[in-house]
């Protein structure tokens, strides 16, 4: 390989009267050394915080693979998409650019600008659910490796409930006596923040998914048996209308920054949101002593349905089609599918990864990680229907707003949220 | 100086508007009449991407929403900014020694960011840990103690309010200068033929101060119509709650950078060019209205 040179391109966005463009400026050029069999590849991310950690990751991937030099570059995670797409269509955008997931990374391929993965890379023993996040929705074609999964979780305050005498739930039963506990206390029983409309999908899931039957549904309404009128749907989102009262008062008012500082602060005793909130309550408080359960079933779920835990593949890597060094890029990416780069992301960016079979040293992540392994499924709304506008999860998050404020009926809301996404939405069959 | 001197000097300044506000809004004006997969620009599709702003959801419901949103946020602006805005710089205007200090002060929150201004009202009116209803409770008015940005009812108010709160020191300058520059004769005068104080303000100041109150009533409108800042800084890009707090920018923020939808940037190109006719088009005619007041004032 011969010495390639990098240029600078300066992507500017005009907010002038709501008009955004992108202007490119003149490129300059930086030789990188050049010479024999040296390849310098970069690697573009949204995780500035996780500058440190990928450094020493990456410097592993540099000791095993001589010659091979990988630049990690992190951008604003709120401008990154927008940098990412000038880059791509460009000839100055990385070897390796991190992308997103279902959804969100549709426009990155049907731009054609990522490499197809299927015969560099064998996920066949990975979560489907989570390498479904990783291909392209029209062809099915692989186009990223998935790096972490996040997943959808209940949070407990363990000192409060030993306090207060209350044990861990496993009967619906007992979670609403546990409510019922605190609130007698006068402790907050589950902050939630629904003035962040994004965050209620979340705690739909966590709350109330074994009612409308987690993965089962999820098969039925991809095929097209069953949609989002569905009685035990329905009856899902009642769930929530019927724990309004153990959330905070105004609920509708309450930001989510607030209900995790209620959280936090030992005002309220669970929080329903996601495993990425792990380290932000670890900071706000680093005595607290964190635990994590998975929501029993609720009367009248679907027979078979239980307890589960929902995940989403968050942050993938891919090849970018107009690399020079497409075969150096692809062996990058093909490690980033090994328990060797798994095991590192567990313990230096504090993720669970998307590989199969790696440990955790952190005792919330371990039990998430095997939550997952063992009553996993899908964040339906994420996964499955946010490859279109409206989205499934900012119908529900607008919609349990409605729910909570009475102005609409757990009916109306799910006869929206069907209506919304059918605009767009094909059943598989 | 001659012509093409003058021509010289202008260029830098014209070479740069041109590269980076005129080049940008006009490819932007193109990209809204062409197919999009992604990034890369398909073909000719002419009226697709407006006619989709009409019939596609979320646009059916979302757009006219957003624009009453804007201009009822015009109107509330409107009616409380010059009113109130008219009546402190009446009053400081009497006033010799303190006028300064106090336009000064009316003026402070001008100079600090709308995102910053949302956050902070964000955090007093929380329900949870806000000082405002804690103290409403205090004093007895309980039920005063309202979730003043999870409630629809009163979530644009606040919008609003805090709006004219933060931009109320403009209006008082500009109302405080065009005050200054009535002439003292005419009103007093006016008070020699009889006329009491009200009379004097109605037929005299009240006529002289209408190209002021027409200027501030055109930049509230370009203002309000392209509002982003504050929404986005109480309601995030959604417009919570249920969409309470939405504007069409935040529309097109969504459209453009969170749909995930392959065609983004034509219908979001679609709706900026719009927002520009709208914002354009209200401020033009707006303006010759003013021009025809103006000149029958002043001959």
């Amino acid at each position: 390989m011969t010495a390639r040179t990098t240029r600078f391109r300066a992507a500017l966005a005009l907010g002038a009267g709501a008009l955004a463009l992108a202007a490119c400026a003149p490129s300059a050029d930086t030789g990188d050394g050049g010479g024999d069999g040296d390849t310098t590849l970069t690697v573009w991310s949204w995780r500035v915080e996780d500058k440190a950690a990928y450094e020493k990751i990456f410097d592993a991937y540099e000791q095993s693979h001589p010659g091979v030099t990988v630049e990690f570059k992190p951008f604003k995670a709120t401008e990154y998409n927008k940098i990412l797409a000038t880059g791509l269509a460009g000839s100055d955008g990385p070897d390796v650019p991190q992308v997103r997931s279902y959804g969100g990374l549709q426009t990155t391929v049907a731009s054609g600008a990522l490499m197809p993965l299927d015969d560099a890379v064998d996920l066949s023993a990975w979560d489907e659910g989570i390498v479904a996040g990783a291909r392209g929705k029209e062809d099915g074609k692989l186009y990223s490796v998935p790096l972490a999964r996040q997943a959808t979780v209940l949070f407990y305050d363990k000192a409060l409930f030993a306090e207060h005498g209350v044990d861990v739930p496993t009967t619906w039963d007992e979670f609403i006596a546990a409510n019922e506990a605190f609130l007698a206390k006068d402790i907050t029983p589950l902050a939630v923040g629904a003035k962040d409309d994004w965050t209620l999908p979340i705690v739909h899931e966590v709350l109330a998914a074994p009612r409308f039957g987690g993965s089962q549904f999820q098969d039925a309404v991809a095929s097209g048996e069953t949609d989002f009128t569905d009685p035990d749907w329905v009856a899902s989102v009642d769930v929530l209308g019927d724990l309004e009262k153990y959330m905070p008062k105004s609920v509708t008012g309450v930001a989510v920054t607030d209900a995790m500082t209620l959280f936090s602060s030992g005002q309220a005793a669970m929080y329903p949101g996601g495993s990425f909130d792990l380290a932000t309550l670890q900071t706000a408080n680093p005595e607290m002593d964190l635990g994590v359960f998975q929501v029993p079933p609720p009367p009248g779920s679907p027979s078979g349905s239980d307890a589960t835990t929902a995940a989403w593949a968050d942050g993938n890597f891919a090849v970018n089609a107009a690399s020079p060094d497409k075969e150096a890029a692809t062996e990058l990416v093909t490690w980033m599918a090994t328990p060797e780069f798994g095991q590192m992301v567990a313990d230096e960016i504090k993720q669970i990864s998307a590989v199969p079979g790696v440990t955790y040293s952190d005792p919330v992540l371990a039990q998430v990680a095997a939550d997952l392994d063992d009553r996993g499924s899908s964040y339906l709304l994420l996964t499955d229907f946010r490859y279109g506008s409206p989205s499934g999860t900012d119908l529900l998050g607008k919609g349990v707003q409605e729910l909570f404020l009475g102005s609409k009926t757990a009916e109306q809301v799910s006869a929206e949220l069907d209506k919304g996404v059918k605009t767009w939405f094909q059943p598989a069959s | 100086m001659s012509r093409r001197t003058g021509l010289l000097f202008l260029t830098p300044a014209l070479a740069l508007f041109g590269v980076f506000v005129l080049y940008p809004m006009l490819t932007a004006f193109s990209y809204a009449f062409y197919e999009w997969q992604g990034t890369s620009r398909g073909g000719f599709s002419g009226l697709t991407n407006f006619t989709a702003l009409f019939t596609r959801a979320p646009f059916t419901t979302d757009l006219p929403r957003a624009l009453w949103h804007n201009v009822a946020f015009f109107l509330g602006t409107m009616a409380v900014q010059n009113t109130v805005g008219l009546t402190i710089a009446f009053l400081l205007h009497r006033r010799d020694r303190s006028r300064r200090l106090l336009q000064t002060l009316y003026a402070m929150p001008y100079l600090v960011s709308p995102i910053v201004i949302g956050y902070l009202w964000t955090l007093l009116l929380s329900p949870t840990f806000g000082p405002v209803n804690t103290l409403l409770t205090k004093v007895g008015l309980e039920s005063w103690a309202l979730p003043w940005l999870g409630d629809p009812d009163t979530a644009l108010w606040v919008v609003i309010l805090v709006s004219v709160w933060q931009w109320i020191g403009f209006p008082v300058l500009l109302y405080g200068a065009a005050l200054g520059g009535v002439p003292e004769e005419l009103t007093e005068a006016a008070r020699v033929d009889g006329a009491s104080h009200v009379q004097a303000f109605r037929r005299i100041t009240f006529p002289l101060l209408v190209p002021a109150i027409g200027t501030v009533s055109v930049l509230t409108f370009i203002f309000a119509m392209e509002a982003f800042a504050l929404p986005y800084a109480f309601g995030g890009s959604t417009g919570n709650p249920a969409g309470a707090t939405d504007f069409i920018s935040l529309l097109f923020y969504r459209t453009a950078f969170d749909s995930g939808a392959t065609d983004a940037i034509g219908t979001s190109s679609a709706l900026a060019t719009l927002l520009f006719l709208l914002i354009f088009g209200g401020a033009y005619a707006a303006t010759a209205v003013l021009r025809r007041h103006e000149r029958r004032i002043t001959t």
